[in-house]
Parts: C-alpha cells; sequence; structure tokens
C-alpha cells in the first residue's frame, strides 16, 4: 500500500513538473529574397519546428509583426521595413533562438 | 629546447655536489648522473631523429579558418590547400589540383576557379613551398565538405607518385546534417564521429573506403598539425614512431584514434591504386591516400 501511494505520488510529480526536454536546440535561419523574407526554423538533426512562435522586431525593438511556422518549418512575410531586423523564434518549452538580418541585406532583397 | 633542459641538469648536478658532504651522498651522486645521462640520451636521440631525416610522413591537408561557424561569427572562411609533414612542418611544392569543391546538401561545387597560390616553409626548410588558399562565404545552415583532388606528386625517395585524397568538414548555423555524406571520390574516408565539436581525447572513428566499398584492414598514418593555431607547446617527438602513429582498420575499413592534444588532426588511408603513372619514360606506383581533418579543443 505504501509504495503504491509513493509509486503514485512519484507519477503525478513526474507528470506536473516533467517538461519534455528538447534534446536538440531550436535554430532559425533568414534571408530576403524578392520583396520577402523567407524564414526556416529546424532542429540540429535538420527536423522542422512546427508551430513554432515567430517575432519579427525592427532595429528599435519595436515588434512588427509575427506568425507561426508551418510543417515545414517555414513562416514568410512580405518586407515589412528596410531596417535591421531582430528575428526570433519561440518554440515549446521555452526555447528560443534569433536571427539577425542587416538593414543592407533587407534591402538587397528588395 | 631540450639543450637548455640539459645544460639545467648539470648546473643541478653541480649544486648537489656540494651537499655531498652533508646527506647520504654517493647514492645522491648516482642518481643524478643517472638522470643527467637518460637526458642527455633523450636529447641525443631527438636531434639525430630530427637530424637523420627519417621518413617522414606527407599529408595532403585541408584546413579552414573555422571549423563551426555560428551567426556572429564571419561567415567568409580562408581555405589552406597544402601537401606538408604535420608535425615537423615542412611543405612540399604542390601544383594547382586537379579538383577542388565543397559538398553541401548533397550538392558539390566546383571551387578549383577560386584557388589563389601562396608561399610557405617549415621553421628549418631553407626555401618557401607552394600552397593554395581561398575564400569561401557560408550562406546557408548545415555541413560543408571541402575536398581536394591533387595532381599526382612524384615521390623519389619512396619511387612512387601520391595522390591524397583530402576531405575536411565545416559546420554552419546549427544544422547539423551532411557531415557523413560520401562524396564519391576514388578512396575516401566517411567519418563514423561527427567530425566537429570534438574536445582532446576523444575517440575519432571513420571507415576507408576504395571506390565506394570499404576497405579491409587498411592501414590509417595519423599525425598532428604542430603549428595549428592556438598551439603553444610544439611537440617535440621523442623517437620516429611518435611523429607518424599507425593504426589498422577492422574486416569493415572502420579504424578510430583517441586524440591526445588540442589542434589538427589527419588521418590517412594509404593504398596502392590499381593505375600506373609515367615517370621518366617508365611505368610506376601510385600511393592513393583517403584523408581527413579534424580539430580538437580542451574541455575547459
Amino acid at each position: 500500500m505504501k509504495i503504491i501511494k509513493y509509486v503514485l505520488i512519484a507519477a503525478v510529480v513526474v507528470l506536473l513538473g516533467g517538461e519534455t526536454a528538447l534534446a536538440h536546440r531550436v535554430n532559425l535561419f533568414a534571408y530576403a529574397e524578392g520583396g520577402k523574407i523567407y524564414t526556416e526554423s529546424y532542429f540540429s538533426d535538420g527536423k522542422p519546428v512546427e508551430g513554432g512562435k515567430v517575432l519579427v522586431y525592427d532595429g528599435e525593438n519595436e515588434l512588427l509583426l509575427e506568425g507561426v511556422t508551418d510543417k515545414e518549418g517555414f513562416f514568410n512575410f512580405d518586407i515589412p521595413k528596410i531596417d535591421d531586423l531582430n528575428i526570433v523564434i519561440n518554440a515549446a518549452m521555452g526555447h528560443k533562438n534569433r536571427f539577425k538580418l542587416k538593414k543592407s541585406e533587407v534591402e538587397a532583397g528588395e | 629546447m631540450a639543450f637548455f633542459f640539459w645544460k639545467k641538469m648539470r648546473r643541478e648536478g653541480q649544486k648537489h655536489s656540494v651537499e655531498r658532504h652533508v646527506f647520504n651522498s654517493k647514492k645522491r651522486k648516482e642518481k643524478m648522473m643517472r638522470t643527467q645521462h637518460a637526458m642527455l640520451f633523450i636529447v641525443m636521440i631527438s636531434f639525430m631523429a630530427l637530424a637523420a631525416a627519417p621518413a617522414w610522413a606527407h599529408f595532403g591537408a585541408v584546413i579552414p579558418s573555422d571549423d563551426i561557424v555560428v551567426q556572429d561569427d564571419d561567415k567568409n572562411l580562408n581555405v589552406q590547400i597544402k601537401f606538408i609533414h604535420p608535425l615537423e612542418g615542412h611543405y612540399m611544392e604542390m601544383v594547382k589540383p586537379r579538383q577542388f569543391g565543397v559538398m553541401h546538401d548533397g550538392q558539390k561545387t566546383d571551387l578549383l576557379g577560386t584557388l589563389q597560390p601562396a608561399r610557405g616553409n617549415g621553421p628549418d626548410q631553407n626555401k618557401a613551398f607552394t600552397f593554395w588558399t581561398t575564400d569561401y562565404q557560408i550562406r546557408r545552415p548545415g555541413d560543408y565538405t571541402f575536398f581536394v583532388e591533387p595532381e599526382p606528386y612524384w615521390e623519389p625517395a619512396e619511387d612512387c607518385f601520391i595522390v591524397h585524397y583530402t576531405k575536411v568538414c565545416v559546420n554552419a548555423l546549427g544544422l547539423e546534417q551532411g557531415w557523413d555524406d560520401h562524396v564519391g571520390l576514388e578512396t575516401e574516408i566517411i567519418p563514423f564521429t561527427r567530425p566537429y565539436g570534438l574536445w582532446t581525447g576523444n575517440l575519432f572513428t571513420g571507415q576507408v573506403l576504395h571506390k565506394g566499398k570499404p576497405v579491409p584492414f587498411a592501414e590509417v598514418e595519423v599525425e598532428y598539425l604542430n603549428d595549428s593555431p592556438g598551439n603553444i607547446s610544439v611537440v617535440l617527438p621523442p623517437a620516429d614512431p611518435y611523429v607518424t602513429q599507425v593504426v589498422k582498420a577492422d574486416a569493415n575499413g572502420v579504424f578510430s584514434y583517441a586524440m591526445p592534444k588540442a589542434g589538427w588532426w589527419g588521418f590517412a588511408a594509404l593504398i596502392e591504386a590499381d593505375w600506373k603513372r609515367e615517370h621518366d619514360g617508365r611505368e610506376k606506383g601510385v600511393e592513393i591516400g583517403a584523408v581527413y581533418w579534424v580539430h580538437t579543443r580542451d574541455m575547459k
């Protein structure tokens, strides 16, 4: 009886506190081409990050737009502003990363 | 450096000769003499080894300025292509290679036209030799394997030609894919250990292929690049076998080696080609080598 009690407590603790630790880091890669910004979010083993939140900030850290990555880890959008862009990926369980696009690169992709 | 050590030992010997009369002097003196003789012996062997021009191992080398490129790094890589004795530091004259390129995401890109000649020499070479360099811009994430096929090098000491098909892998922007792809060279080493992010002491495992098939019991030579960037303690080999080590692959052509120092390590699996080449009107054998370079770092 005591053992079962402890096992149940342990199970509850695990279920409540346990987070699926992502084994791999989340990465984001972005480039500007043909008037659009293309972003790709991926794990180190190449698997796409699906359903990740993407936030796009300008050079003054103002939020310009946000979106969600699709099944292939892509989130593309029209160039919102010719400026330094700080693109942040916010995946599950607090896994974040960012990619910085320089103003010159954004301009070149217009 | 060893000479100064020897001088120091002699000075210590003289210092101890004063204490001789105070302690159990005879035993101490004998011990000091033995140590001095041992040091002298080591120094002599080193000098003999260096002076006697033993068969230093030739290695094709492809060394990038960075092997892990992260977002904030300079995405411009400088890649050097040379034919050298890695531990000793000697260069050998290298003509423009037959083939040089990079493989990324399954695609090969020819970079032969971007190669620029440069001159270099080892610390005790009195003339300079040609090697090759290029600058390559990393754009997309993934593994980049640079590969070279040199022109056959005539080695009179071994009465044969030498062709080292050499590869090195650079990882970019967090995507660790492509490092174990086959380039498709006549002979090549396929890494079985991811060839970057390696610590000093890690085991590197690889498979030797010839025409795409494993080479059972291939002999692989291993050598350390003494002028690895950041190497402040030059390795002085205490005896010949320490210059180039040898490991033998198993029946599947798979070999392993644990790297004892931080810096660049070269692995060269040497086999006899099934084709010949003419030199001075006579048919000569060709030693082809599958060479792979990896970089280690001390764990801190």
